[in-house]
């Protein structure tokens, strides 16, 4: 549920931008010149965005009469599990798109044909249009795997009135400001603020911050670490969030629960979902994909994850990126070429333009400079989009993101301390990569 | 007739030519067989035995390089130093605690709600097809039902609590302990109607003349219950305790979809971890051993119920 569906206006008018770009576009750009093809596309976009893809992929093929793309769209769990069977077994789709979590696996196990540059030269594939941290996405040891086609991030959306209420009229964009602002939106059931006596943390009326167990929430731990200039993982791909850099993110956002009682302990995603809503926290860090909940609403706003580390802007990014699974000995290269050509026409800045309708952020700055997005909400964050990264790079995704969830958990629900909790964390999830280490590349 | 063809009758008639077109040819009855035993063997005896196959191997697909490791990935299970020992075993004790609670609640809840829909009320229909009805819905449409309604924030059961008796929220989705709750009550929720409905039709096999006599003897109603509806139902409820137990120790979806496994992998079903050491962890020979090892315990629990149900069945027919 990563890109949030939208309403059927937006659709429609998605559909209108779509013929639109059709009509412009009638003479084909494509760089395939060989004789009629067809190619098979497999992706998960099976929301409210199936459609939109579905209405491109026809655009596509009408504007490109010698290349016929066949597109499935099915759940994008069974893809995972499929993708190596298929590509051992020679059936594999000429062109899957794969997620930001599982890139680097299927690139790693071999699944995946890299995109030379010359072949990303040859189908006119400029990475430099894209933000380069979400086209590295799809990198792996210096060599390019996949073209990012959809993104989501995590921002933080926050409650102007709430906020304006407790006297807080500028959303916060340092640590120290976050907290000020959180401190000064938190009163307990009695009226009493955080450090006042009496203060009453475990019955809090309005509170600063959303924090929360499962993954997403987990996220916003990642963010903090890259913030602070530590990592996941080390240079040789073995977990490494346990770095002083790493504890000390963690440790400040457990201390917003622990310490400084601006945020609920134990609660979960809904949990705060539910209580933003009711108005009474005043900011709620999550993807932007809840966009469409708040975005009509004039006390609701969104901005840019705020430094809560000391190195640089950073925040986490989820991304789809169109790649070329392995192919037998012998595999048509025409339909190599057509699928490359498939590739760029559908990152082209027109169709990424149509594609923002389904809730996606522009994978390019020549989208996120379009005119479409002024005055809207979510082109607040749009000036850092270059600072959104995945967590990708490391082969072993199960095996470092399983035990970093768990050790968020362990340390947001207070069951362990935050550096026992991600030494353990580390452990864990070294000793898992020491035994697979041998199947990847 | 002449006596030579009369006796080539008789012998083919005990033993016909594999060609035969009748029933004396003696392929007949394997040939009954055939259509079951295909299916059989494609979809359960050839994927258990690839299963082992995997299990003994470093299964790797893309390779095509798959050496044989013997037994290490069952070994693995029991080296206490490994990921997957401190995890098999504690997801397998997650699983054990849900099917020791919930099956005492699934065959009572049951029972009860039997004995009170086979009466002659009002609207008897009505109400066995009410407690029925849950069990048609998928595990995703039942299990956010049950999530919403303990949500921690705005979840029914909380706002009954706060609202109506000013009691102080309870955190059910993230608290170790409480998080089995909203599974428990779900699951007994989703799927009791199906053991009821057993048990109104073992219901409906008890004579009613065993209650006349009972009652010309001044039985009350419990006495009736104790010493006829109730051992009469025995076979019943161990084919439904037996069944019960093996559907419990295949939790998956409610706790996958209620709570994620958590809070710290507290509801995690064992079931549930061999899918993420399969496909999250990329590992299926290992899954696949710790998957033989649960079957393994499964079977021989299966294997003492089985025993203990035809000790039951034998006795109860001496007894009639």
């Amino acid at each position: 549920m990563k890109v949030n569906l939208s309403t059927s206006v937006k659709l429609a008018l998605a559909f209108g931008v779509i013929g639109i770009a059709a009509v412009g576009l009638a003479q084909s750009t494509s760089t395939y010149k060989g004789p009629k093809v067809e190619i098979t596309y497999l992706h998960g976009f099976t929301g409210a965005d199936r459609p939109v893809m579905e209405q491109l992929v026809k655009s596509f093929n009408d504007q490109n009469p010698n290349i016929v793309v066949k597109a499935t769209a099915q759940p994008w769990g069974t893809t995972w599990n499929q993708i190596e069977p298929l590509v051992a077994s020679g059936r594999a789709p000429d062109v899957a798109v794969i997620n930001e979590d599982q890139v680097t696996r299927f690139i790693a196990r071999g699944a995946l044909t890299e995109i030379t540059p010359s072949a990303l030269r040859a189908a006119g594939i400029d990475k430099n249009r894209f933000f380069k941290p979400l086209f590295a996405t799809a990198d792996y040891k210096g060599k390019s795997y996949g073209v990012p086609v959809s993104s989501v991030a995590y921002v933080m959306f926050y409650n102007k009135d709430l906020l304006k209420k407790n006297g807080i009229t500028a959303a916060p964009k340092t640590r120290a400001e976050l907290l000020t602002a959180a401190r000064a939106c938190t009163t307990d059931k009695a009226g009493k603020k955080a450090g006042e006596a009496g203060f009453d943390g475990k019955n809090l009326e309005t509170w600063g911050i959303s924090l929360y167990n499962n993954w997403v929430g987990s996220r916003l731990a990642y963010s903090a670490i890259l913030q602070n200039g530590g990592s996941l993982t080390d240079k040789d791909n073995n977990a490494a969030f346990n770095s002083p850099a790493a504890v000390d993110a963690v440790q400040f956002l457990v201390d917003l629960v622990q310490k400084e009682n601006v945020a609920r302990g134990n609660s979960t995603e809904e949990a705060e979902l539910a209580a933003f809503s009711q108005g009474k926290v005043c900011m709620f860090p999550s993807g932007q994909w809840y966009l469409d909940r708040f975005e009509k609403n004039p006390s609701y706003a969104l901005t840019f994850l705020p430094r809560i580390g000391t190195k640089q802007d950073a925040t986490w990014g989820g991304s789809s990126h169109l790649t070329l699974p392995k192919q037998p000995a012998g595999y048509d290269r025409n339909k190599r070429s057509a699928a490359l050509a498939f590739i760029n026409w559908m990152t082209l800045p027109a169709q990424n333009l149509t594609w923002t309708s389904t809730g996606s952020l522009p994978v390019m700055k020549a989208v996120a400079d379009d005119k479409k997005f002024d005055g809207q909400v979510i082109s607040g964050i749009f000036d850092k989009l270059g600072s959104v990264y995945a967590t990708s790079g490391f082969p072993w995704g199960g095996q470092v993101l399983g035990p970093f969830d768990a050790a968020w958990e362990r340390a947001y629900l207070g069951k362990q301390e935050v550096k026992a909790s991600l030494d353990q964390g580390v452990d864990e999830a070294n000793k898992q990569i020491a035994q697979v280490r041998s199947q990847f590349k | 007739m002449s006596a030579a063809s009369s006796a080539r009758v008789t012998r083919r008639s005990q033993r016909g030519s594999l060609l035969a077109l009748n029933e004396t040819n003696p392929l007949v009855p394997y040939l009954f067989l055939l259509p079951h035993a295909v299916f059989f063997l494609v979809f359960i005896v050839y994927p258990v035995a690839f299963g082992f196959y995997v299990s003994v191997h470093q299964w790797d697909l893309l390779s095509g390089n798959s050496p044989f490791v013997g037994l290490k990935y069952y070994a693995q299970i029991f080296d206490p130093s490994s990921p997957q020992s401190q995890f098999f075993w504690r997801t397998l004790l997650n699983t054990a605690f849900f099917t020791v609670v919930s099956v005492p609640l699934l065959v009572g809840t049951a029972l009860g709600l039997a004995l009170l829909v086979y009466r002659p009320i009002f609207g008897q229909n009505i109400f066995r097809a009410i407690f029925f009805m849950p069990g048609i819905l998928s595990v995703s449409v039942m299990g956010i039902l049950w999530r919403w309604m303990f949500d921690n924030q705005s979840g029914l059961i909380n706002v009954i609590r706060e609202q109506f008796f000013g009691q102080a929220v309870i955190q059910f989705l993230t608290t170790e302990g409480w998080a089995w709750v909203p599974i428990i009550v779900g699951t007994v929720w989703w799927t009791i109607g199906f053991n009821m409905t057993l048990y109104l039709a073992a219901l409906g096999g008890i004579s009613q003349s065993y209650y006349e006599a009972a009652q010309l003897d001044g039985a009350g109603p419990w006495a009736q219950f104790r010493f006829i509806t109730f051992p009469l139902l025995s076979p019943t409820t161990l084919f439904i305790a037996v069944t019960t137990v093996l559907a419990s120790f295949q939790l998956f979806g409610q706790s996958l979809v209620i709570t994620g496994g958590g809070p710290t992998r507290s509801t995690q079903s064992v079931i549930q971890y061999i899918t993420e050491e399969a496909f999250g962890n990329n590992q299926q020979s290992s899954a696949a051993a710790m998957a033989f090892l649960f079957g393994a315990l499964m079977l021989i629990f299966t294997g003492f119920q089985f025993r203990l149900m035809a000790k039951d069945l034998r006795s109860s027919g001496k007894d009639g």
